[in-house]
């Protein structure tokens, strides 16, 4: 056996390791925090480097009742797409879990789906399927067609949590006399609810950064927050939009904090128990 | 490691009502496809019996298990429980205590809650259920421990949690599928133990899978062999350990000296054969029918003979002898038979055989067994 002479000891591995990953996480969160100093901004304008601090753009944007109509349209589109994707995200995942039927591959795929064809296509063809059911002009063809991209992601992280259920479980809930809700009660969800709740953050910021489908079936009263920021930022370049810019990432922080607690929570509880054998 | 023993039962069964319990299963069948796991069984649980299905795995023993408990649907036949057929009922509504091989016990769940389930899915009142879940706690050594969660048990404990929780919705019989598995040696020995104490003063039927010989051995009032989806061998543990009809039956419940055999007359009981090399000899029958037959003398029913006096003997030599702790392993050729020898360490003294030497060997006609040798 030749050993490397390039081989580093492990202490000096994760210290290189650390330094060559720092300009890289710089380079993928730096230009995303750059919207807070901008909306922070005392000018009128979008400026960078910010001259001032102000509150007065974060101020103007809640005072502007087309920006905050648009913050409740997406709020309301997010709602709509967590409640439904999670649904139909977990349901699949436990319609599919430990069966095998013919066709199964071909389903998995069609729930996936959303995933891989382009947003733009699934866009004309929710805009051209909506037309024909009549169903425009409000919020909810937006909502619907967030809970369909969103349903993969739920459906992914269920499965995942679903690779952990002990079979044996179902079996023994049923032989102590449980039917089949009160064996999804005391069976599934403990055992996905870590999934579910990673899922529905997943949908919620799938909804909330979606601008392509709500852009083709906008409406007044239906124009979600990306879409405002998109038509604004091409005829009125107010910091407003770094404002929202600002908003969406501290959503997408609380977001992702609610997930990191949660999974040192369980550590730690996990690691309080003595392992007893 | 735990190690207290069971409390007596606080709620004796009662005796004047019909005992309840039994369990028929009658031809019943399964098949996977082409392939058939369980073939025409017939068997049949006394109310208050222990009974034991043991076998090499693939033999049908789980999946038989699996059918009482309706986890798995039968290709044909009927399974009863006490005279009714069950063969449409779900698992919930079969009132089967089963505890699983890893005890499968809810995780996010105390101990006690773990108990209570059955209880809660019966809607019995919160106080009651809780009496109950804590009597069963208690009756299986566990009071004060109500409290915590699986994984901060031992498997001792689990196990025990597991069998409190069968047991505290008053089932019709207890199922057990290898319950003993996970636990080491020592552990195992005393739960047997633990178990066959509680079933005995519950008064409850169990049927019990396992694949350990031993266990089969030490709890059962009547072992049924397993093998390839059917019934081998059925009866008491020292019936079939004493008397297997076939092989197969002796080799898997022990160590065995199988001698082939050509039986010159038989009766039913007691057969007349010529033990090729070892002349004739009178030995016990239970009229097994087949091509060939050997006859099976378990190693501690042979034994050193003074001289050559009696017959089912011969003289041999002794060409090897191996110390295992409690009991001495000899190796005995005789008329061209390697044969085991077991004696107690204790007993060896008096013996005294050196390796190598001339040494007369015997057994009693009724410690000798015909059977049929298969394949």
């Amino acid at each position: 056996m030749k050993r490397s002479r390039k081989t580093l000891q492990p202490g000096r591995q994760r210290k290189l390791l650390s330094l060559l990953s720092l300009p890289v996480f710089a380079f993928l969160v730096v230009p995303t925090l750059i919207v807070v100093p901008v909306a922070l901004n005392n000018s009128r304008y979008i400026t960078f480097p910010p001259g001032g601090v102000s509150l007065a753009a974060v101020q103007g944007f809640f005072a502007d009742q087309a920006w905050t109509s648009a913050l409740s349209a997406s709020m309301q589109a997010a709602g709509i797409a967590v409640v439904l994707g999670t649904v139909f995200g977990a349901s699949a995942a436990l319609g599919l879990h430990g069966r095998k039927f013919p066709g199964q591959q071909a389903v998995v795929g069609l729930v996936l789906a959303p995933m891989i064809v382009p947003t733009v296509v699934l866009a004309l063809a929710f805009y051209q399927f909506f037309i024909s059911v009549g169903l425009v002009g409000s919020i909810i063809p937006i909502g619907l067609a967030h809970a369909v991209i969103a349903t993969p992601y739920v459906y992914l992280t269920t499965r995942a949590s679903l690779a952990g259920l002990n079979p044996a479980l179902v079996r023994s809930a049923q032989s102590l006399g449980a039917g089949m809700l009160s064996v999804f009660r005391h069976v599934h969800l403990p055992v996905i609810l870590p999934g579910l709740i990673s899922g529905a953050l997943f949908a919620f910021s799938v909804s909330i950064d979606e601008t392509v489908m709500a852009l083709f079936m906008q409406s007044p009263g239906a124009t979600t927050l990306p879409v405002k920021m998109f038509t604004d930022i091409q005829f009125n370049l107010t910091p407003k939009i770094a404002v929202s810019s600002a908003l969406l990432v501290t959503v997408a922080t609380i977001g992702l904090l609610i997930q990191v607690v949660y999974v040192l929570k369980r550590r730690s509880t996990a690691r309080m128990m003595p392992l007893a054998v | 490691m735990t190690t207290s023993v069971i409390a007596p039962a606080t709620h004796q069964p009662s005796t004047t009502a019909a005992r309840k319990g039994a369990i028929d299963l009658r031809q019943v069948r399964k098949t996977y496809g082409d392939v058939v796991a369980v073939d025409q069984l017939d068997l049949s649980i006394q109310p208050g019996e222990f009974v034991t299905l043991l076998g090499p795995s693939g033999s049908g023993k789980t999946t038989t298990m699996m059918m009482v408990a309706g986890f798995e649907e039968h290709t044909s036949g009927s399974v009863m429980i006490d005279g009714v057929p069950v063969d449409s009922l779900p698992p919930r509504e079969r009132n089967l205590g089963v505890v699983f091989q890893n005890y499968a016990l809810f995780p996010h769940m105390s101990a006690r809650e773990n108990v209570e389930f059955a209880l809660r899915m019966r809607k019995v009142p919160k106080a009651e259920s809780r009496r109950r879940a804590d009597d069963a706690l208690d009756r299986v050594g566990l009071s004060g421990l109500g409290g915590r969660k699986p994984r901060q048990l031992s498997g001792g404990q689990q196990q025990r949690v597991a069998l409190a929780r069968a047991l505290v919705f008053n089932p019709a019989a207890l199922l057990l599928d290898e319950p003993m598995a996970a636990l080491d040696k020592r552990l195992r020995e005393h739960m047997q133990e633990e178990i066959k104490t509680l079933q005995k003063s519950l008064g409850i039927s169990v049927l019990f899978v396992t694949h350990d010989q031993d266990e089969a051995m030490a709890m059962s009032d009547r072992i049924v062999v397993m093998k390839d989806g059917r019934i081998v061998q059925s009866g008491p543990p020292e019936e079939v350990y004493n008397h297997p009809v076939t092989d197969w039956v002796a080799s898997f419940l022990g160590d065995t000296n199988l001698i082939p055999a050509t039986v010159i007359s038989r009766d039913g009981e007691e057969a007349v054969v010529d033990l090729a090399g070892l002349g004739t000899g009178r030995v016990r029958d239970r009229g097994a029918q087949g091509e060939r037959y050997a006859v099976s003398i378990r190693p501690e029913h042979l034994k050193f003979r003074a001289g050559p006096d009696g017959e089912n003997g011969g003289a041999g030599e002794l060409t090897s002898s191996t110390n295992l702790g409690a009991t001495i392993r000899h190796r005995i050729t005789v008329g061209g038979h390697s044969l085991q020898l077991r004696e107690l360490s204790s007993d060896a003294g008096a013996s005294g055989h050196a390796v190598g030497s001339a040494v007369h060997v015997g057994w009693d006609a009724d410690k000798a067994q015909l059977l049929v040798l298969e394949g």
